[in-house]
């Protein structure tokens, strides 16, 4: 026996709903990271040897250029010769005299060997990073929807779908932009290191001057982004403000229109869109600044180094070649700052993505499986009984009071109450959306909590008020995509419900189009295609809560009939608004507040004169006068508006 | 489990792989045909048809023209801006060549600070010019999205149901964000790269031929066959990305899907397979993702291939030169910037018509809405009276939707004197509705079939009429704002009294005394969330609180409980004293308030008279009258029961929400 702990207050469920930032670069994070991205070691590997490869050779390219065809070909300085060229110079003259060629196409064929070599390696590098961090993060992203898939209701009920959607979809993508982003950095950082080491090796006091530009290119870029950071946020928070009233306007645009608010509205919109202008005018400032800035860098250090250079030059320290194999290094040198400066923003806010993708990963909510789970044999008998069922969502609140009722197998029970008497939650226990306590609900006299949940809902099958359509056929929608429910048995069950008499008139019949919303159904049709889901599924025991939606009194009466069918064979639970539904089961349960004030069949409780006996007596059939009534005797505190019972 | 199949249990068991252990996803990779190839979606839905981007459809950017000649000055100062920073930037190779020369021995004294002073210069000089010359080009790219999204709004606010029947809200959105958004990309960016293409073009060939004419013809040969390749090699990443971006749209609309329906997965026990068929579905987004970046890594790729070549006739051809004595090293070094300069424009060429053809089907989808007259004219008449009385008269009206095959209303003939009470009574879509919209004309009726005070209902002018004519919807909707500018939308100046004056009437006014802030409160999205019934009462407070002399109230207590509703019913009847008020409803206790009864059936008015008369006639009226009686019958007897009910539930009035 153990004792379940409550799902969590709703506070903690906020921390889900949070705005995530990534304040710092979370190593950690790069390391879980690392997890996902160990199946693809191998073209990750060959795409870190092909990136430094293609480095290497960017940074021999000048070398051909500065050292051998300028040094060593046009102005040859001999005595200058202990300056670097790793092998350059000597691999151009074994070319040419093995193939008896001038100096000058030997260079030339070693330029062109290493530009076409580095775009090779380069393509082999980018194929094989993506290769590996697109395998990688869709396998997290399946990851993470298999573990979301798992969460129980509980959680559900308290974090908004979007937020939950966001994860598994942007944040996946803004990771997918990071690992890319540092790939690409990477490609910049390599070469940027390999040049400074090369600079060094020819002139240090020259790379000094170069590296004393860095700091400088830092510190204004810091201070750039500082100012921007604020004024970019606002741009952001001005369009979503602007597109907010305008999707608004769009959806109650009758409401504007009949209430003659055309021009008040367009000045409201004029204001926002003017401070939209505004902001946009301020951050292109920024901007425009920001980019010259960039821009204009290169062309400034190499002022600095033709004149510090050429000096050198003079004196005979360096070569010419070295002056202009500087110049051309200089690119290596500026873009990894700016590219970083660049991708701050996605670095970060991608950090932000991860941490709330492994926040998601992480969330320890599931339904609660048995150690030993016991196996339902082939067929269920179809008995349940609630045993001294007192439950409540919250540590402090019950909202089911030593509930107890046995349905043998077979039979039909009816569950009749008001709004928040406890009777969906009595359902949705029965299908394990919750944890509850061992030795409270047994099928068949096994403990439910010892069994599987996935086997215990094959055999529970649940009708909920709210039928979800998902895009797709209406066969789809009816065999859910389950392989096992051919196509004749699914038609089968739709012609037992009677759907198949709309099915056939919907324009492709069985094959048409369902949009997720059904628009193309009314109440009354998806009810049917809801009881054909479940009856093609075809469950040993039925759950159904009956909607409470006013149908046309014809749908009404094949509703009935259909009801009937599905329930036939069947244990089953009903919550109950219509009589007829009430009347075609064995026994009557009248909760209240949780508590269990009637039970017995139609006779006994008719008998009894008590409120099952007063509600008959009123011949309640439309839902409204039952949820009316019941709210009234809730004591009159509730404006018993015709909601949905919570759903 | 390859596409077309029905996914196999195989997947259905296969539970987490532990963090990290990607191979169970990998087998699922496997059965495609190979990552980074082209399949089929796995699950066909209707897509939004997108205006294909096309070189045909380039026209459609003129009709921006109207939008920034107005700027042409600042336009023509930031082209000229543009062309100086150009030359400017021309300019330092040039400079980078004479202080190379003068380093080469024999050349008499080096000459380096002018050639840096130069150099600092220049890049001064163009880092203000372009500044100057970015920054009014961007503030007038933004000013023309400023103005075309403020044309849409204003135009979408004059639209009726024809347009709204075409464009849902989404699809206006995405016209005002994204294609604007696209727009405004051509305008500041495109727009002057390819202005100054030809200038650039020009200017590092004419540096080129001054240096040495022969080098420069030598080194233009290759370059076509790069303009050919880029352009060519751009185009067909099109499709490729398109397809990508449906790829995600159907993960992102598969993941929406399954967590609004989680519950029935849950209870349908199909997590395994929800989760097999997600496992397709992005797999084979990642797989299109990756043949987008594999194209374009193989662009990359061959790209230079082809640029190298006017490099490698630098290097070699160039080199000779150098060596016989025709050509200055400085001079060899500077070709290489000025043929990146050439190079590097044309390469670039390709992405900016790729840009520029799909803002052109941008520019077209926003002209789209932009080019709609407004749906409903408004050409009021003078000699109209200033206030209407409220006399009604509907003759031979019928009324067909835009593209319905049939008359959603036809040959209603009515008249109604000032004051009367009217009802519609009908099933869902029988036609009630229709006639309503008519009277504040949020459908056009036929010109002399809807009358008020003898006049056409056109006749008035769009503002008189919706003021003085009342309609309250049936989808109670509240804008996310306090309950106070819900509720004096029309007029946010009202005092409070007549707003608790409305909120009395609909029966609200004890429901916004509870709420934290009264008035003040928030609602929606930012605020509190109302019940149904607490909405749709808002939203008839909204309707209340203009007294209007014709009130027309479209099914408005579908989501109110039948007490409530009769407590406002007759609340009503002394407020609307002497006014003209129509009722829309299924429900005869709704109906019954009325003088006159209507009962409408496929758009026909099939009953008429008092409810009286119709309860005797023993028609469809009466039918229904019957079946829902029993909300009425008994009324003693629930009272006799709710106190039974009290002595025996004592613990009744803790208020439980069921969850």
């Amino acid at each position: 026996m153990n004792v379940v702990t409550r799902s969590p207050k709703k506070s903690r469920y906020s921390a889900f709903d949070a705005d995530l930032t990534g304040k710092a670069l979370n190593y950690r994070m790069f390391v879980r990271l690392l997890g996902w991205i160990k199946p693809y070691w191998l073209p990750m590997l060959v795409s870190i040897v092909f990136i430094v490869i293609a480095a290497v050779i960017s940074v021999m390219i000048p070398i051909v250029t500065g050292r051998v065809v300028i040094d060593t070909i046009m102005l040859p300085r001999p005595e200058l010769g202990h300056l670097p060229d790793y092998g350059m110079v000597d691999l151009t003259e074994g070319i040419a005299s093995g193939l008896d060629v001038h100096l000058l196409w030997a260079a030339t064929g070693v330029w062109l060997g290493l530009t076409l070599g580095s775009a090779v390696a380069r393509y082999i590098h980018r194929l094989t990073l993506s290769s590996a961090v697109l395998r990688a993060l869709r396998d997290l992203r399946n990851d993470l929807f298999e573990r979301l898939e798992d969460k129980p209701a509980s959680f559900y009920d308290h974090v908004s779908v979007g937020r939950v959607m966001t994860r598994v979809t942007n944040d996946v993508s803004n990771l997918f932009e990071l690992l890319s982003s540092v790939g690409n950095l990477a490609g910049e950082f390599v070469p940027f290191f390999l040049a400074l080491f090369l600079m060094w090796n020819i002139s240090p006091d020259l790379t000094l001057i170069v590296l004393l530009i860095l700091p400088l290119v830092g510190g204004a870029v810091t201070i750039f982004r500082r100012l921007m950071s604020d004024t970019f946020r606002r741009v952001r928070n001005s369009v979503s403000n602007l597109n907010q009233y305008m999707q608004e306007s769009l959806i109650g645009m009758e409401v504007v229109q009949l209430s003659g608010r055309e021009e008040r509205n367009e000045a409201r919109f004029g204001e926002l869109n003017k401070t939209n202008r505004r902001l946009q005018y301020k951050a292109t400032n920024y901007e425009t600044v920001f980019g010259a800035f960039n821009n204009s860098l290169g062309n400034l250090v190499i002022a600095c180094i033709i004149y510090v250079g050429g000096g050198l030059v003079v004196e005979q320290t360096i070569t010419l070649g070295s002056v202009v194999l500087f110049t051309q290094l200089i690119g290596m040198m500026i873009n990894p700052v700016v590219m970083l400066s660049e991708q701050f923003n996605t670095l970060f806010r991608s950090m932000a993505s991860g941490e709330r993708i492994f926040q998601a990963l992480d969330w320890q909510e599931r339904v609660k499986e048995p150690d030993d789970p016991v196996m339902l044999p082939e067929t269920v008998r179809g008995e349940i009984e609630f045993r001294h069922v007192n439950f409540g969502y919250y540590d402090d609140e019950e909202i089911l009071h030593d509930v107890s009722v046995k349905v043998e197998a077979g039979r039909k029970l009816a569950i009749v109450g008001a709004t928040g008497s406890g009777k969906s939650t009595m359902i949705r226990l029965l299908a394990r959306f919750y944890d509850f306590d061992d030795g409270m609900i047994f099928l068949d006299g096994i403990d439910v909590n010892r069994i599987r949940t996935r086997d215990l809902r094959a055999r529970v099958g649940v009708v909920l008020q709210d039928f979800h359509i998902f895009s797709g056929t209406v066969l789809d929608n009816i065999t859910l995509n389950n392989p096992s429910i051919s196509d004749a048995q699914a038609k089968q069950a739709a012609r037992r419900v009677h759907a198949h008499l709309f099915i056939e008139q919907l324009p492709d019949g069985y094959d048409t189009y369902l949009s997720e919303r059904g628009q193309n159904l009314s109440q009354g049709q998806r009810q049917l295609l809801a009881f054909a889901r479940v009856l093609a599924a075809d469950p040993e025991i039925l759950v159904l809560d009956e909607a409470t939606a006013n149908i046309d009194t014809a749908t009404e009466l094949i509703i009935q009939e259909a009801l009937h069918v599905l329930m036939s064979g069947r244990t089953s639970i009903v919550i109950a608004h219509r009589l007829a539904t009430i009347q075609d089961c064995d026994h009557i349960l009248v909760l209240h507040h949780g508590v269990v004030q009637e039970y017995g069949t139609h006779e006994e409780l008719m008998a009894r004169g008590g409120i099952y006996y007063t509600l008959h007596e009123l011949q309640f059939q439309d839902s409204r006068a039952v949820e009316e009534l019941l709210g009234a005797l809730a004591g009159e505190q509730r404006p018993s508006d015709a909601d949905d019972d919570g759903a | 489990m390859c596409p077309g199949q029905r996914p196999q249990n195989a997947f259905i068991l296969a539970r987490f792989p532990g963090e990290g252990a990607g191979s169970n996803w990998a087998a699922i990779a496997d059965c495609l045909p190979r990552f980074g190839q082209y399949t089929e979606p796995l699950y066909q839905r209707p897509r939004r048809k997108r205006a294909l981007p096309s070189f045909e459809n380039l026209g459609h950017l003129k009709r921006l023209y109207p939008y920034f000649v107005r700027y042409r000055i600042y336009l023509i100062a930031a082209v000229v801006g543009m062309l100086a920073a150009r030359f400017m930037e021309a300019l330092v190779p040039l400079m980078l060549a004479t202080a190379i020369d003068s380093l080469v021995e024999g050349q008499g004294p080096p000459n380096l600070l002018w050639p840096a002073v130069g150099i600092a210069g220049v890049v001064v000089a163009r880092f203000f010019i372009f500044i100057f010359a970015r920054r009014l080009l961007r503030r007038i790219a933004i000013a023309t999205a400023y103005d075309l999204r403020k044309r849409i709004f204003s135009c979408v606010l004059r639209q009726g149901p024809a347009f709204y029947g075409e464009f849902d809200t989404g699809d206006v959105m995405s016209r005002a964000s994204g294609d604007i958004n696209s727009i405004r990309g051509v305008v500041s960016f495109a727009f002057m790269t390819l202005l100054t293409f030809v200038f650039t073009l020009a200017t590092g060939l004419i540096f080129m031929f001054a240096l040495s004419p022969e080098l420069a013809l030598a080194c233009l040969i290759p370059t076509p066959i790069v303009a050919i390749v880029g352009a060519r090699m751009s185009r067909r990443l099109f499709p490729l990305v398109r397809d990508q971006r449906e790829a995600m749209a159907d993960v992102t609309s598969f993941v929406q899907e399954n967590f609004n329906g989680i519950r029935t997965v849950q209870a349908m026990a199909q997590e395994g397979r929800e989760v097999a068929r997600f496992g397709q579905i992005s797999t084979r987004y990642a797989s299109l993702n990756y043949r987008s970046t594999k194209y374009r890594a193989m662009m990359n790729l061959i790209i230079p291939f082809f640029t190298s070549l006017s490099p490698l006739i630098i290097f070699s051809y160039g080199g000779f030169l150098v060596l016989e004595g025709e050509l200055t090293v400085g001079i060899f070094t500077a070709f290489f910037a000025y043929m990146a300069m050439v190079t590097g424009q044309i390469g670039q060429i390709g992405g900016i018509l790729a840009q520029f053809s799909s803002s052109a089907a941008s520019a077209q989808r926003v002209f789209d809405i932009i080019d709609r007259d407004p749906e409903i004219a408004d050409r009021g008449r003078d000699d109209v009276p200033a206030r209407i009385e409220g006399k009604v008269e509907f003759k031979d009206f019928s009324y067909r939707y835009p593209d319905a095959p049939e008359d959603a209303i036809s040959d209603i003939s009515i008249e109604i004197s000032p004051g009367e009470t009217i009802a519609f009574i009908g099933r869902v879509g029988s036609g009630k509705s229709t006639i309503l919209k008519a009277l504040a004309r949020l459908i056009d009726p036929p010109p002399g079939s809807v009358m008020i005070d003898g006049f056409d209902v056109a006749d008035y002018s769009l503002k008189q009429l919706r003021s003085q004519v009342a309609f309250i919807p049936q989808d109670a909707f509240l804008f996310s704002d306090s309950i106070r500018d819900n509720i004096t939308y029309d007029d946010p100046t009202r005092e409070d009294a007549p707003v608790w004056d409305a909120a009395e009437a609909a029966q609200l006014a004890d429901s916004i005394r509870e709420f934290p802030q009264e008035l003040e409160t928030m609602v929606g999205e930012r605020g509190i969330t109302l019940s149904g019934g607490q909405k749709q009462r808002a939203t008839l407070s909204r309707g209340l609180i203009r007294e209007a002399c014709v009130l027309a109230m479209d099914d408005c207590f579908a989501a109110v409980d039948t007490r409530t509703e009769e407590r406002i019913l007759s609340g009503l009847k002394s407020l609307r004293q002497g006014k003209t008020t129509f009722l829309i409803s299924h429900r005869v206790s709704t109906a019954r308030h009325a003088d006159r009864v209507f009962v409408i059936e496929a758009g026909r008015i099939v009953e008429q008279g008092t409810h009286q008369e119709l309860l005797d006639r023993g028609g469809f009226y009466s039918n229904l009258a019957h079946v829902q009686s029993n909300q009425e019958k008994d009324r003693a007897r629930k009272l006799e029961l709710l106190s039974m009910l009290d002595i025996e539930v004592p613990e009744a009035g803790n208020e439980v929400v069921d969850k």
